[in-house]
């Protein structure tokens, strides 16, 4: 029974002593505190009283330990090489840093930040996955949940960052070569992640959000600072998805589009030549699925519309003076 | 605590380190036994924390070896003791203390035996 009860005390002045260090850098403090329950376990083996009685508060023991400790006294001034002398000034500089204000207060706030880590690492980790089983299709930060794969890979991340969240949960007390072990997995995730999120540079615009004020929307360029045009969807003016659109330019050239990682099959024209300008094209990706085509947001047209012809402004207050040039 | 604790402390800070190496080169010890033995000698006021906090220093500067010895009626034990490196700096440190306290009982001379003050 009573070395029950000492073991308690042990293991709650020990915690107390360790909270009261947890500024130290962590090598430092693993250094100073490894055998801290075995020496306390021993001093209460050696006499009467609770620790707090015989030594005073914890938190005073452990400001005692801080000076004697952090004291930074050479204990061997001339057995000391030159690394030494070296390893101890880069010591002096690393504790001069970590006193300063600044550095307390982010230290002091970064464990609360742990949890948002949690969250962030299962999404990272299900976000690697996905990049791994989407070779071929372009992959967005968030992912589409009108589609079967996005909603599975909603679900994924959900299911990860649960696993992740409980897992750091159970690894505030890991043993040290452990805890190397698992800071060494968190690094991996974030590099891996970094790598990944790197990848993206397919981001769908979306001007959906300016609807209702055309002279705001984002000029067509646009579309092209976010990568090569590589497919072309025409919509009549209602919105109806048109095909076997033929395309010329200036010159009366067809007009064709870069080509993407995605198969493109051409239509054969009666003369057995590939018909490479109608509109939009037939895409693949590379695992076979249709290239299907982008949500898009329609501009608001002007209404009333007086006639098909449409060769008024755009601005919606619909003036009935006659526009001879048509604004572009 | 007294005025006199202040200063005995402040004091000790310095010495610590020869007074723990000197413990250690008459036998390896442990953590509480060091403690006990400098109390023994006259260091009333050492602070358990202290010579922990110094023991693990001197350990981590390469001074002093240690291995677990287990115990009969108690917890394992971690017994400290001097390597070379931890005898060459007791060797230094004991001759600088020498001319040190030398030097300050000469500074001292007649101020001691309640003269001073």
């Amino acid at each position: 029974m009573a070395s029950n009860q000492h073991a308690d005390d042990v293991t709650t002045y020990a915690a107390t002593v360790r909270a009261q260090l947890a500024d130290l850098p962590a090598t430092e403090r693993d250094a100073l505190l490894e055998d801290l329950e075995q020496h306390l376990a021993e001093v209460v083996a050696e006499g009467e009283g609770s620790l707090a009685d015989r030594l005073g508060p914890a938190e005073g023991y452990a400001a005692e330990l801080r000076a004697a400790y952090g004291a930074a006294q050479p204990s061997a001034p001339a057995a000391q090489t030159n690394g030494e002398h070296l390893v101890d000034s880069v010591r002096a500089a690393a504790a001069r840093i970590i006193a300063a204000d600044w550095v307390r207060q982010i230290a002091a706030f970064l464990p609360d930040l742990r949890p948002a880590w949690w969250v962030l690492r299962g999404y990272l980790a299900a976000l690697i996955l996905t990049a791994a089983f989407s070779v071929g299709y372009s992959l967005g930060p968030i992912p589409d949940p009108i589609t079967k794969r996005g909603l599975a890979e909603i679900l994924a991340m959900g299911i990860a960052i649960w696993l992740s969240v409980r897992l750091g949960r159970r690894s505030l007390n890991l043993r040290q070569g452990v805890r190397v072990l698992a800071v060494s997995a968190n690094v991996l995730i974030a590099l891996v992640a970094i790598g990944v999120l790197g990848q993206m540079h397919t981001f769908t615009y979306n001007y959906s959000d300016v609807t209702g004020n055309a002279t705001q929307q984002a000029p067509f360029n646009a579309a092209f600072a976010a990568g090569p045009t590589t497919n072309i969807y025409p919509y009549s003016q209602d919105g109806k998805p048109l095909t076997n659109i033929l395309l010329y330019d200036q010159d009366g050239q067809p007009i064709t589009v870069e080509q993407s990682e995605a198969q493109t099959s051409y239509p054969n024209g009666a003369d057995g030549r590939a018909i490479t300008n109608a509109y939009p094209l037939t895409q693949r990706h590379l695992n076979g699925d249709p290239v299907v085509a982008p949500r898009v947001a329609f501009p608001p047209w002007p209404t009333p519309s007086p006639s098909p012809s449409t060769t008024s402004s755009p601005s919606a207050t619909s003036s009935p003076t006659p526009n001879p040039s048509p604004t572009r | 605590m007294s005025q006199a604790e202040v200063d005995t402390t402040q004091l000790l800070k310095g010495v610590l380190d020869l007074a723990v190496l000197a413990v250690l080169a008459d036998a390896d010890s442990y953590g509480y036994d060091v403690v006990r033995r400098l109390r023994e000698n006259g260091l009333d006021h050492v602070g358990d924390a202290s010579v922990y906090g110094t023991l693990r220093r001197l350990y981590q500067a390469g001074a002093l070896n240690s291995y677990v010895v287990p115990s009969e009626e108690g917890p394992d034990r971690k017994y400290y003791g001097l390597n070379n490196r931890g005898r060459k700096a007791l060797d230094q440190s004991a001759q600088t203390w020498a001319s040190l306290s030398n030097a300050l009982n000469h500074l001292l001379n007649g101020r001691i035996n309640g003269h001073g003050k």
